[in-house]
């Protein structure tokens, strides 16, 4: 026996014993398949072929009894180490095949035999009822063939021939039949077969005759039963032989006959509690006797297209109705081929597999006719089924950590790392193992990702994605080190669903009952090696519609590509370190980055790649990449463009080799020379269109293909739903409308508006006080609630040289902003164009913020300059130094301006529609449940422990001690607004003379850090300190110098805390 | 329509020359003239677009003088041009050109449009037909365009090509800013950069200061300033800090170390855009400042390369007694209420339109190079950007002490006045 303590050895012996099984499984399979073998070949090849298949080959005999022949293999000797299965033919035993040990071995399962063979030998005597069953049919329809040519041209009747041999060979197939021909009757309007149907003697018993008086919608039908047997079928076979034509009858037999084939597979899927291995036996059963050659009814097609994918997805109906045109019955049969489930499986693939499945052979279909769709592929994928996280747990006892969810949120963060551990350390169930080990040797050693395809993924959209992990693995080493590191990710992926994030995220929205599983993917990374690393030439994701436009040229519906060289991880996410190239692909001709400076600044700096000899997912400087082996960079003239002093162009056929060149990512080459973005386009439309919603989709190129890795609807993503625009809005409660260039995009609740006037602005004579507007907003950017207010400016925002054409700012004069208004004054005869943002659109785009253009000179247009002109202008209070431009800059507090509201955004790009107009802060309830979920969750619990902790700190500083005079809180703090990340803004106003500030700052800092990491358990934010103190004494009151201004302002002012009441 | 009170540069670039043409009491006819341009062009660019349409543009060049040679002067694609913007920079690169006594006069020209709005298809259209409206009267030997705002060396190459087409012959003078192989000229990348040191060293050496006795303290870390520093360095003097944008924190940094900074060491650890990794600096030894603290170090030298109005009334106090000189090495550096403190506290000031003229220098080094076909050597270029440079700081230090002027209206004077007798002794006025 093999030694426990080996569990690699013993893990490649089973290995080689289930190959050794599947060789004969196929040899058997092979010859039965072959139309012409006879009863008898076919039984001397399944006797032979069944030794070699079983573990002591060399002492292996089999012997097959078919009625009184027997059948053995050469030198047959009968022992009493034996297994046997018998052959049924039409639930009738019609012998067995057994398998004998000639000598002694080592026991096993079931005695000296493994459990898989005596699986093994069952589904061969299962196969060879089917083919007995198989050549009896063949036999019947020879003998009616003959008897055919006998009659000669007499056909009359023939088809009750036919009949009469299956109601010797099937009955259950005669009755079924001969319940169609009575149905075919009844549907010809042939009187006799209703009254058969519901009335002859024959068919019920009991009751009365007026019975059917008595039907009932809500009553259950009394179940006839046939007595007369014989009688009742003679009637039948009469009433048809009279009322149908003979080649009518003989053709619907024949089709009849093939349905039935079907009837199994229908059955067993539409059966809730059968579980995916029955499913899984069934498919394979019926495309080995029925491959699509057979042409079932379009109904009993759809039907089972249905069941099946209500089995293997999703119930959601939407998908359901669109999945059913597209999806094959033989594609389920290559789908179970690549799934591992727990035996007994009830489980579906997820979310993410759903809308994989379902692009690839919309596209896959849609592709037959169409050229660029053709040649789309995906990558190998197999998938482990929902419930296998649910088993991983039964296996390892670890059933308490279902629990974990209910748990409050930092004991949560606190024990993840455990749950994390405990999970890399336990067991894979052996079902799972030996799927995976399959899967790997499937996969061979390329590069793998395990995504998680979780059912909340499917169910709450997008928002949930990238809660759970992915994970990257090199896949190098031997083939134990692989599985082994396989396990290892798919327990961290597993694990995922105890992580913090996601639970708090379910908390919030109630979803914590919801029974979450998840089910993996685990796919071939798209790549070529290259170097020691391995990445695709470049990867991406594409947009239906395009949110971030740059131009007025572009459409929404010319949709947004954005992608980068290398894995797509550095696309899909926002970076706030490097930028993807974005392009559209309805108008690819149209850049955002013009100047060489634009592109240097804007094109990706980094690249993700998987490095395949520390095993390691890494990013890496695009350039040191290239230092390495620029030559070798699949589609590297497509990629990246040479930067020769300010000229940029593609690279010559000698750059590649030139490590002195400076290379930039700008994808000119592939935009302007090859069919790729309109290969987007094509597959955005397509998917679009039959979807019936706008779509994304996760792209890579490896040089030579273009693979899709994932598919989802657009609307999942929460910046692209559209809000709905309240129509008949009092027109003083409008700030402003809009009708074009209209993207969606949420825009949180607003309290402040910065409204610089253009026509005071462009009255400005000195170019140094234009400047100052600019400086002066960047105060204001620092100064208001960040993403509370809005930036409302003249023509082009971020102006440099010609300023006069907007305010000159950079991004980080303006990065808190919540939105980019550019307002179009018509001057004479001509509106100026506004810049759309593109001094720093790609900061814009990933940050989120979002830009409006605003024409208030166009027809129809609301423009409330009244309200802007007349509102408190509260900005001298804020920027004290820059008074003289009170003018030009306006800030309005909303609340106060107008009792309370907040002044509320809302567009909707699909009929170009924007108003901001005064509303109730969010959580009015009459907004609709969709938009509700959308609204920042919980931002109260932020502030409110933030409020709590500095209330606490007031009440434990010794004033005394320290010479404190007073402290105040300001800042998110103040304005419950705080976010998980945000600090507590404290104003310490202390005794210049009596302070120790060494020691005070020390108390502070030890508050701080304690604070920090207490925030890190709720949030997960981590910090290096909570407090942001400043200190004030009585001088800088006087002056209102910098914070001491916040003291007792006309906005936003500081609030005075509580201290610790004093000793003496 | 602007109202009337609106900020029009090209009236500020007449009042700066009023200015001027007082204390040199000029004649009026000379300032007529030297007022207003000598030549204007208006006109339109019909461009087919990528999806069809036609779409016209406003295209313009102005020639402001060409009394000491040919005009140059960028060309500007900006969505809203104004003929007065144009013509104030016209006006500005007759100045500009004559302060480093080159041979040559002023233009500007432009195209209103937003090239962020058009394809490279559409662009070159509009490049090429600039071109073809301008072809008689642009060419080497009476108006050179260069690139300027959202153009570079891909536009010149187009209309290169174009005004070549037209006229049947190679003409690589028509135009600069050319790469390299393609009529461009070695040493652009330095001149701005040494040009700023070669008249810092001869403003040293004016004060009576060896350089390798200073220190500096330089504000930017781009290309300016990195040449700066690495010329700076060879003369012996020490940069004690450098400050850079930090594109992650979105403020700027200073980078101190009172032994001096590196500039090897600093650029292995700096990103495209002068971004230095404040981590790997800290770890070099580098004191990590706020981006303002280069102002207030205690150096012989300031040099701000970084951007416009960077020395303010508000920080212009900070500046430390030990400050001699201040080499602007950006343009506009310096808001014009610092300057009057810095004026009255006597420091040294070398002003931008002098001290970055290297690169206008350098343009006009390509263009001699193209009209010979011959091309020189770096060292070359670099030595002859030399000469410019110190004969032209000469001459505007030698008017400074003669007429006692601050160094800002000097340069200017001394433009001024060269274009003037230009005039004269043409016989135009």
């Amino acid at each position: 026996m093999v030694n426990e303590h080996k569990p690699i050895d013993n893990l490649v012996f089973e290995l080689q014993e289930r190959a050794k099984e599947l060789n004969c499984l196929y040899t058997i399979e092979d010859s039965l398949n072959r139309s012409d073998i006879s009863l008898r070949q076919a039984f001397h090849t399944v006797i032979n072929a069944i030794p070699p298949g079983w573990q002591y080959s060399n002492v292996c005999k089999a012997k097959l009894v078919y009625g009184d022949i027997v059948y053995q293999t050469s030198d047959f000797e009968e022992t009493k180490r034996v297994i046997k299965s018998d052959i049924v033919v039409q639930e009738q035993t019609v012998g067995h095949i057994a398998v004998y040990y000639t000598s002694e071995v080592p026991p096993a399962d079931v005695g000296p035999f493994l459990k898989e063979e005596k699986k093994l030998l069952d589904t061969i005597a299962e196969r060879l009822g089917h083919f007995i069953l198989h050549q009896k049919l063949k036999n019947v329809f020879n003998e009616f063939q003959s008897v055919r040519q006998q009659v000669d041209g007499h056909t009359k009747g023939e088809w009750r021939i036919v009949l009469d041999m299956i109601r010797k060979t099937d009955p259950n197939l005669f009755m079924s039949l001969l319940r169609k021909t009575l149905h075919l009757l009844c549907w010809k309007g042939v009187e006799e077969a209703e009254m058969l149907m519901k009335h002859t003697s024959l068919s019920w018993r009991g009751g009365t005759t007026d019975e059917e008086l008595q039907y009932d919608d809500n009553k259950p039908l009394k179940v006839s039963k046939m007595v007369n047997y014989d009688q009742y079928v003679e009637t039948i076979l009469k009433l048809a032989d009279d009322n149908l034509p003979d080649d009518i009858i003989l053709s619907r037999i024949q089709k009849w006959i093939q349905e039935d084939k079907s009837s199994a597979l229908v059955k067993v899927v539409e059966t809730q509690d059968t579980s995916l291995t029955d499913i899984a036996d069934a498919i394979r059963r019926y495309y080995h006797m029925a491959p699509e050659k057979f042409e079932l009814p379009p109904s009993t097609i759809k039907g089972l297209r249905v069941s099946l994918l209500r089995r293997f997805f999703t119930e959601q109906l939407e998908y359901i109705s669109v999945a059913k045109e597209y999806v094959k019955l033989t594609d389920f049969y290559k789908l179970i081929d690549k799934m591992i489930f727990p035996s007994g499986s009830h489980g579906k693939l997820g979310g993410k597999s759903a809308g994989l499945f379902l692009s690839a052979h919309i596209l896959q279909k849609v592709g037959e006719s169409v050229e660029l769709l053709s040649d789309i592929k995906t990558p190998k994928t197999w998938y482990i089924t929902s419930d296998g996280v649910l088993h991983f747990m039964q296996h390892n006892n670890l059933e308490e950590v279902l629990e974990q969810k209910y748990k409050e949120i930092d004991e949560v963060r606190i024990e993840y790392p455990h749950v994390v551990q405990l999970f890399k350390n336990s067991e894979f169930p052996p079902d799972i193992i030996k799927g995976l080990s399959v899967a790997l040797d499937d996969l061979g050693d390329k590069p793998l990702v395990v995504r998680s395809s979780s059912l909340l993924e499917d169910q709450m959209g997008a928002a949930f994605s990238g809660k759970y992990k992915s994970l990257f693995l090199a896949n190098q080493g031997t083939k134990q080190q692989r599985l082994v590191a396989l396990m290892d990710a798919i327990a961290e992926v597993y694990a995922s669903t105890f992580s913090p994030d996601p639970i708090e995220y379910r908390a919030e929205r109630g979803l914590l009952d919801f029974h979450e599983e998840m089910g993996v993917m685990i796919q071939e990374v798209v790549g070529t090696k290259v170097g020691k690393y391995y990445f695709p030439s470049f990867a991406g994701v594409a947009f239906s519609n395009n949110e971030f436009r740059w131009s007025p040229r572009i459409k929404r519906e010319d949709g947004l590509v954005r992608m980068v060289p290398g894995l797509g991880t550095r696309a899909v996410d926002r970076l706030s370190d490097d930028y993807p190239v974005l392009v559209s692909p309805g108008q690819p001709n149209l850049k955002i980055n013009i100047s060489p400076e634009e592109l240097r600044r804007y094109s990706p700096k980094k690249i993700d790649v998987i490095n395949l000899e520390t095993n390691d997912f890494e990013s890496i400087l695009i350039n040191n990449l290239l230092d390495e082996c620029s030559a070798e960079y699949p589609l590297f003239t497509e990629i990246f463009s040479v930067l020769d002093g300010t000229m940029i162009r593609q690279p010559g056929p000698l750059d590649v080799f030139d490590n002195s060149k400076e290379f930039l990512v700008t994808f000119d080459g592939l935009i302007s020379k090859t069919n790729f973005l309109k290969r987007i386009d094509v597959i955005l439309k397509t998917l679009q269109e039959k979807i019936k919603t706008p779509v994304d989709i996760e792209f890579a190129y490896d040089g030579k293909d273009f693979y899709m890795l994932q598919c989802r609807p657009q609307s999942f993503l929460r910046e692209s739903n559209s809000d709905s625009i309240p129509k008949e809005v009092p027109e003083e409660k409008i700030v402003f409308t809009a009708h074009k260039f209209i993207s969606n995009g949420r825009v949180p609740d607003i309290t402040h508006i910065v409204y610089v006037d253009p026509q005071k602005y462009s009255e400005i004579s000195d170019r140094n006080k234009m400047l100052n507007v600019g400086r002066a907003i960047s105060k204001l950017n620092k100064t208001l609630p960040k993403r509370k207010f809005i930036l409302i400016g003249p023509g082009r925002w971020g102006s440099r040289g010609d300023i006069k054409l907007g305010v000159s700012v950079t991004y980080s004069d303006i990065n808190n902003t919540a939105i980019l208004i550019e307002v179009a004054r018509k001057k004479g005869n001509y509106v100026p164009d506004l810049s759309f943002g593109t001094h720093f659109f790609q900061d814009l785009v990933e940050a989120g913020i979002r830009y409006l253009p605003l024409y208030p000179d166009d027809a129809g247009v609301v423009f409330n300059e009244k309200f802007l002109n007349s509102s408190q202008n509260i900005f001298c209070d804020l920027v004290q130094e820059y008074n003289y431009l009170e003018d030009t800059i306006r800030v309005v507090d909303v609340v106060s301006s107008t009792r309370g509201s907040i002044l509320k955004i809302l567009m909707n790009a699909e009929i170009d529609e924007a108003i901001g107009m005064f509303a109730q802060p969010s959580t009015e309830t009459s907004l609709e449940k969709e938009y509700k979920e959308i609204v920042e969750y919980h931002p109260g619990d932020y502030w409110r422990w933030r409020m709590k902790m500095a209330e606490k700190i007031a009440s434990e500083l010794d004033s005394n001690r320290f010479g404190v005079k007073g402290i105040y809180v300001f800042g998110s703090t103040k304005n419950a607004v705080s976010g998980p990340g945000s600090d507590i803004d404290l104003i310490v106003h202390i005794e210049k003379e009596k302070c120790n500030i060494k020691e005070l700052s020390l108390w502070f800092e030890g508050w701080s850090l304690a604070l920090s990491e207490m925030n890190y358990l709720r949030t997960g934010y981590r910090s290096s300190g909570l407090l942001d103190i400043h200190y004030v004494t009585d001088e800088d009151i006087k002056n209102k110098s910098s914070y001491a201004s916040k003291i007792g302002a006309i906005t936003d002012a500081a609030r005075p805390l509580k201290f610790k009441a004093k000793v003496n | 329509m602007s109202s009337d009170k609106a900020f029009n540069p090209f009236e500020m670039a007449q009042t700066q020359f009023d200015k001027v043409a007082e204390i040199l009491n000029l004649d009026e006819a000379t300032r007529q003239l030297l007022r207003n341009p000598l030549r204007e062009f208006h006109f339109s660019i019909p461009v087919r677009m990528d999806d069809g349409t036609t779409k016209v543009f406003r295209g313009f060049r102005v020639q402001h003088n060409d009394a000491r040679g040919p005009s140059k002067g960028g060309i500007r694609f900006h969505p809203q041009e104004t003929v007065d913007t144009v013509r104030a920079l016209s006006m500005w690169m007759t100045w500009k050109c004559a302060v480093v006594n080159i041979p040559l006069g002023g233009g500007k020209g432009g195209v209103i449009c937003d090239p962020h709005h058009l394809s490279m298809k559409e662009q070159e259209q509009i490049c090429r037909g600039w071109v073809r409206q301008m072809a008689k009267n642009v060419g080497p030997l009476n108006d050179v365009p260069a690139p300027d705002v959202m153009t570079n060396a891909q536009h010149m190459l187009w209309m290169l090509d174009e005004f070549e087409a037209i006229h049947g012959a190679k003409f690589p003078g028509f135009i600069t800013g050319k790469p390299v192989g393609m009529g461009g000229s070695l040493g652009r990348a330095e001149a701005t950069g040494y040009g700023v040191i070669f008249t810092l060293r001869e403003a040293l050496k004016e004060l009576g200061i060896r350089p390798q006795d200073t220190s500096a303290a330089v504000q930017g870390f781009g290309n300016v300033a990195q040449f700066a520093i690495e010329l700076y360095n060879q003369m012996g003097g020490k940069v004690v800090c450098v400050s850079s944008w930090d594109q992650n924190d979105q403020c700027s940094y200073t980078f101190k170390r009172a032994s001096g900074v590196n500039l090897q060491e600093l650029l292995k650890i700096t990103d495209k855009f002068g971004g230095i990794d404040k981590a790997e600096a800290k770890k070099l030894g580098y004191e990590i400042l706020d981006g303002d603290a280069w102002i207030e170090q205690e150096v012989d030298i300031l040099v701000p390369a970084a951007l416009e109005n960077q020395i303010r009334e508000d920080n212009v106090g900070k500046i430390s007694k030990k400050v001699k000189i201040i080499a602007e090495g950006a343009n506009g550096p310096t808001t014009p209420e610092a300057d009057k403190v810095i004026q009255e506290r006597g420091i040294f000031v070398i002003p931008d339109f002098l001290a970055n003229a290297g690169g206008v220098t350098c343009s006009y080094f390509e263009q001699v190079q193209s009209n010979m076909n011959y091309y020189w050597e770096k060292d070359e270029v670099l030595g002859k950007l030399d000469v410019k440079m110190t004969a032209a700081f000469h001459a505007v230090s030698e008017l400074s002490k003669k007429r006692n002027l601050y160094m800002r209206d000097a340069a200017y004077v001394i433009s001024v006045s060269r274009v003037a007798q230009a005039c004269k002794d043409r016989g135009w006025v």
